[in-house]
């Protein structure tokens, strides 16, 4: 009877400490970039993370109420990043903040962005799972600012059939990919069939060679194929490599002279380009591995019967293959509430799970974070990111997260751009390029 | 006869500089609710499916286009109402009131008239973040406001000018304060001053863009010209018949505004630009 | 109440409003233009960090070699200080667990130590606490953030950094703006500074030059046209004036682009399809100073027309009567009237065209290569946006103040031009 009573007391007791606790309500803002409705789980998991997150603390006894307000609707990277950095500057700035990793050094440096590290435990589920190379991404100066959100690559891409037309077997296309990543297949190779392609009229003019339409980091893959480095691993300073660069546009320049390019290609509408390469309109082009979705919905369902993907070819004997990587990152931003930094941070290492991380990474033909990601059904199914985490994964590097990255890329593509559209001449361009980023970087460049 | 020929042929020139825009006026309306196959300008099937941003979200990402409609309408009238009525006051005092600095107040006005505005974006930012009106829609209209300021007193000063100064003599002189004399005798004389200017403030609210695209970015305060530029630059959705949709729904009241008040606003705008 | 009363208090609002969103940006747009305000230090003033990768480039601003060493080297180490300070707050067990093991012992990254204090057998639990307990160990500066600048001299202190090096230190390590002539002379080196100079000039001619000469032809032609007829064509050209600029944009982009309207009809005569606004530079142009020009036409249009309205009938009557032509009459009677409505057009548009980028941003965004990049496209593009986010609005004041001090020197000319004086009317009642 006694026990019984202490029991029931013990119970009310506990009753009493749950009712009374002060319920929390706690209000996290994502805003996601470049991201459309195929991305919805960047947010979505983050919802999914503060459920189980609520979840956690009520068995813990305290009332925990998260509201997750997402938003992607942005014009394009260029105004997110504006509304972001404004944001950050007049403290309006959200929760959480998927994006590219190279803003975490601009971000870290002027303190929008707080370690994410100091508020969950790196050594333990899920983060100790993610791939070490993708947490080196999402880090900057020996501090762990961010999580990786997906992994990519930005392959290259051949049309099956156009191929088979200027004269390739099967065999030999099936070959490729290995040819490519021995630099046995180069640019000037890429350079000669397309203008092969063009001339036989399997391609219109124009359409030998289809890159990517706008800025974007796929166009340092070209510069790294003509051997152009982007940061010295021994000072950290950034590297303007003058023969790289001037190669580089070259090949541009190049391609456009041989009709195989178009010389305003730049500004393609995105639409257009979708369609028109995932139909087969284009016997070369790059793009990202997650277009593989896209291609689909653009009426390609044949993929594998009807593509080849492989490295970004070598350009010279001083170059290599490579593809570059370009994760998206959960970054959490600095807020007036350390409360709100500390479960924001909590919602970001949930979401990390290989299971709410392959609902986005199978969505939108990403690929996987995490090692374990390979174990989850959703994800070993998917053929597509299997095979690219195979040929490309392997070889991927980044982009350096570096204070001064984004005026040396904008520099390089403005002399793309200039070189490009015949508005310069790559020398010209690379001279351009070589005072603006003298004058922009200072310190930060070295010159080769 | 050769009169009449001769206009004949100004009408064929005009018409031919004038097809470009016209094709693009009919083609709008065309391509919302019918649009043509590809390669082909002969209107499809009447399709009302662009329209369906109305009833449902084009992408689950984007706020309700009657919330981005409403924050619009608000944005235009609430920045459309403060200017008329602080250019009200500021343009009769300018016009009327003798007081001191007036002739650097005009001259000020001239060169702020006649200013660079957009230039300012990043001081404007710093000033409405310090003032915790960064990406609300108070601070866009208050800066919309601002800036249409020095047009909106130079037009009314303008209106001012011409009432007769009788009109107030005669208030005056049978004991009003000035204050009643504006309000009760001068005011009313130039209505269609005011009427003018609440219109193109409106107008010119209704169609802003690069104020609320870098100022407000937040969702909640999108606009329709905000939204609209996100839905056409969003890479997923290429379809000029949506774009169109949405353009001809952005501009019914443009339109609307544009037929009833045809004549005030080719005056007002031939007539307050006289410098 | 005096008039003079009522004048200041009607004048008031609208001076506060003018002066808070536009004097006070002009201001601060000369301030921020000299300094190297940008993403990375941010606006409202920084905090004092030296970071791993800052520390690389330490030796080049003259500090001497044993300070770099410390600095590399300081680290965490288990003092008994620090060890009194972790009992204090987070128990004796666990201070003491750590003495046993680890006093004196120095631990390089603060991962290490945190990796220790969570495998004790009185381990601290919660990351945040595990910092916590870290820092009162910390010894080293390096990825640190301090406030204050008396935070940042405190800890550097402890880091036995010779004093002399101190103020240097502070210096390279203040994370905010700091003032600077760099964005001037960076424009006077800047090649693009010329063409985007220049693009401008080109822009503002070639569009002014559509404007006048086209809203002065409309504005004749209608006059000569029956009502109805010019009523139509006003309303057409009308319209682009106050239609939005996203709407009206967009009416271009369908009518040039591959799939627009152009392309259509073109292809129908075996034209492939192709972008008729970006597929080369004198295109681009072409579409950039039409799309502006039709907007600038039709307030021409406007301002024409009513100047023409104002000519009294009776001296073209006369003219008639004298036997002149349509032409004659244009060229005699009309033109000269039309002076002045000109001149005003033309300095109340190359304000507007010099620093608007509205309907450029919109359309082509400077392309293709950046060839229609504009002046204060460039600002824009500079100080707010751009693929990298790399917003230096230090550099984009420079640009905007350049713009500023163009406005005020022809609006202060203007002002000279077009007799101030007749404005200055004296009010004629006095109270």
């Amino acid at each position: 009877m006694a026990n019984l009573t202490r029991t029931t007391a013990l119970i009310g007791a506990l009753a009493g400490l749950a009712t009374t606790a002060m319920a929390e309500d706690v209000t996290i803002t994502v805003w996601a970039g470049g991201s459309n409705d195929s991305d919805s789980y960047r947010i979505e998991a983050i919802e999914i993370a503060a459920d189980i997150l609520e979840r956690e603390a009520a068995i813990m006894g305290d009332e925990l109420n998260i509201t997750v307000e997402g938003r992607r609707d942005f014009t394009g990277w260029d105004e997110f990043k504006q509304g972001i950095t404004l944001g950050a500057e007049a403290g309006t700035a959200p929760s959480i903040v998927v994006t590219s990793h190279l803003d975490i050094a601009p971000w870290s440096q002027a303190g929008y962005i707080v370690p994410v590290e100091d508020y969950v435990d790196l050594d333990s589920w899920p983060l100790n799972n993610i791939y070490p190379n993708l947490m080196e991404i999402a880090s900057y100066a020996g501090t762990q600012w961010g999580i990786p959100q997906d992994a990519e690559s930005r392959p290259f891409f051949f049309w099956r059939e156009t191929l088979e037309a200027i004269g390739y077997s099967e065999d030999q296309i099936d070959a490729l990919p290995d040819m490519v990543a021995s630099g046995e297949y180069t640019l000037q190779n890429v350079l000669e069939d397309a203008t092969k392609a063009v001339e036989m009229g399997v391609v219109e003019e124009g359409y030998g060679f289809y890159p990517r339409v706008s800025n974007g980091p796929d166009y340092a893959q070209f510069y790294q194929s003509f051997g152009g480095v982007l940061m010295d691993p021994d000072t950290g300073k950034l590297v303007l490599d003058k023969t790289a660069m001037t190669e580089f546009y070259q090949f541009f320049v190049d391609a456009v002279a041989a009709g195989v390019t178009r010389q305003n290609h730049i500004g393609t509408d995105w639409n257009q380009w979708y369609t028109e390469v995932a139909n087969g309109r284009a016997a070369f082009w790059h793009g990202g591995t997650w277009h593989f979705g896209r291609y689909a919905t653009e009426g390609n369902d044949d993929f594998w019967g009807t593509i080849q993907f492989s490295l970004i070819p070598a350009g010279n004997d001083a170059g290599r293959a490579n593809t570059i990587t370009h994760p998206l990152v959960y970054l959490v931003m600095d807020q007036e509430d350390d409360r709100v930094e500390e479960i924001a941070a909590q919602l970001i290492a949930i979401a990390s799970e290989p299971r709410l991380n392959s609902l986005h990474a199978i969505q939108s033909n990403h690929l996987a974070v995490a090692q374990a990601q390979s174990d989850i059904d959703l994800y070993r199914g998917d053929r597509w990111a299997s095979e690219a985490t195979e040929v490309l994964l392997a070889s991927a590097t980044s982009q350096p997260n570096h204070l001064q990255y984004g005026a040396f890329s904008e520099a390089m593509f403005r002399g793309l751009e200039a070189a490009w559209s015949g508005v310069q001449t790559p020398e010209e361009a690379v001279a351009e390029v070589e005072a603006q980023m003298r004058a922009t970087l200072g310190d930060d460049l070295i010159v080769r | 006869m050769t009169a009449n020929s001769r206009i004949w042929h100004l009408v064929l020139i005009l018409a031919i500089f004038s097809a470009p825009l016209v094709i693009m006026y009919v083609y709008q309306v065309i391509d919302s609710i019918a649009q043509p196959d590809p390669g082909s300008l002969v209107p499809g099937a009447i399709d009302l499916s662009n329209w369906r941003f109305l009833w449902e979200r084009i992408d689950t990402g984007r706020p309700s286009i009657w919330v981005v409609t409403f924050n619009t309408f608000l944005f235009a009238s609430t920045t459309a109402f403060l200017v008329t009525s602080l250019s009200a006051t500021a343009g009769y005092a300018l016009s009327r009131l003798n007081m001191p600095g007036r002739p650097y107040f005009l001259g000020g006005l001239i060169i702020l008239h006649a200013f660079p505005t957009i230039t300012l974006i990043i001081a404007i930012f710093i000033i409405l973040q310090f003032l915790g009106l960064f990406d609300t829609l108070l601070g866009i209209i208050l800066v919309k406001a601002a800036l249409e300021l020095p047009f909106g007193v130079w037009i009314l000063k303008g209106f001012y000018d011409t009432v007769p100064w009788e009109i107030e003599m005669a208030g005056v002189q049978d004991g009003a304060s000035r204050l009643r004399v504006w309000w009760e005798l001068v005011l009313p004389q130039v209505k269609p001053g005011l009427f003018a200017l609440l219109i193109i403030s409106f107008l010119s609210g209704w169609s802003e863009f690069v104020l609320p695209l870098v100022l407000a970015p937040g969702s909640s305060t999108q606009v329709l010209a905000t939204f609209m530029n996100a839905v056409i630059q969003d890479d997923a959705t290429a379809d000029f018949g949506l774009f169109k949709a949405i353009g001809m729904f952005y501009s019914i009241p443009v339109i609307v505004i544009y037929l009833v008040f045809q004549k005030q606003l080719m005056n007002i705008y031939g007539g307050g630009t006289k410098g | 109440m005096t008039s003079r009363m009522l004048g200041i208090g009607f004048l008031t609002p609208a001076i506060i409003s003018v002066a808070i969103f536009f004097l006070l940006p002009v201001l601060l747009t000369v301030v921020f233009a000299f300094t190297n305000m940008s993403t990375s230090t941010g606006i409202m003033g920084g905090d004092y960090q030296i970071n791993s990768e800052q520390l690389r480039s330490v030796s080049e601003i003259g500090i001497s070699e044993e300070s770099v060493e410390l600095l590399e080297n300081a680290g965490f180490q288990i003092t008994e200080a620090g060890l009194t300070a972790l009992a204090e707050q987070f128990g004796d067990e666990t201070a003491e667990e750590l003495r046993e093991d680890y006093l004196g012992e120095t631990f390089t990254a603060r991962r290490d130590l945190e990796r220790v204090l969570r495998n004790l057998d009185e381990p601290i639990r919660q990351t945040r606490d595990r910092k916590t307990a870290a820092d009162l160990f910390a010894v080293t500066i390096i990825g640190e953030r301090f406030d204050t600048e008396s935070q940042f001299r405190a800890a550097l202190e402890k880091t036995g950094v010779d004093p002399v090096d101190h103020d240097t230190l502070t210096e390279f390590a203040y994370t905010g703006w700091t003032w600077t002539t760099d964005n001037f002379s960076l424009l006077l080196e800047l090649p693009s500074t010329l063409r985007f100079a220049a693009n401008s000039a080109f822009y503002v001619v070639c569009t002014l030059t559509f404007n006048i000469v086209f809203g002065l032809f409309l504005a004749l032609s209608t006059f000569y046209l029956p009502s109805k007829t010019a009523n139509t064509f006003r309303a057409i050209w009308f319209l682009p004036r106050i239609l939005p600029p996203v709407l009206y944009v967009l009416m271009w982009n369908w009518f040039t682009w591959d799939n627009g309207f152009i392309a259509t009809v073109t292809g129908w005569f075996g034209v492939p399809p192709q972008n008729w606004m970006m597929q080369t530079t004198t295109r681009a142009w072409t579409v950039v100073i039409l799309i502006n020009g039709f907007v600038g036409a039709s307030l021409g249009m406007i301002l024409f027309s009513s100047a023409i309205k104002a000519i009294p009938t009776s001296m073209l009557y006369a003219s008639e009567v004298d036997g002149a032509n349509r032409w004659q009459q244009v060229r005699y009677i009309i033109l000269p009237q039309m002076r002045w409505p000109i001149l005003f057009m033309t300095s109340y548009q190359t304000l507007s065209l010099l620093t608007s980028f509205e309907y450029i941003l919109l359309a082509t965004d400077g392309g293709p290569g950046r060839s229609t990049e504009v002046w204060a496209l460039a600002a824009y593009h500079t100080a707010l946006n751009n693929y990298g986010g790399n917003l230096q609005y230090g550099l984009g004041s420079a640009y905007a103040l350049v713009l500023v001090f163009i406005g005020i020197a022809l609006s202060a000319l203007y002002l000279r031009f077009f007799n101030f004086k007749e404005l200055l009317a004296k009010p004629r009642i006095e109270q």
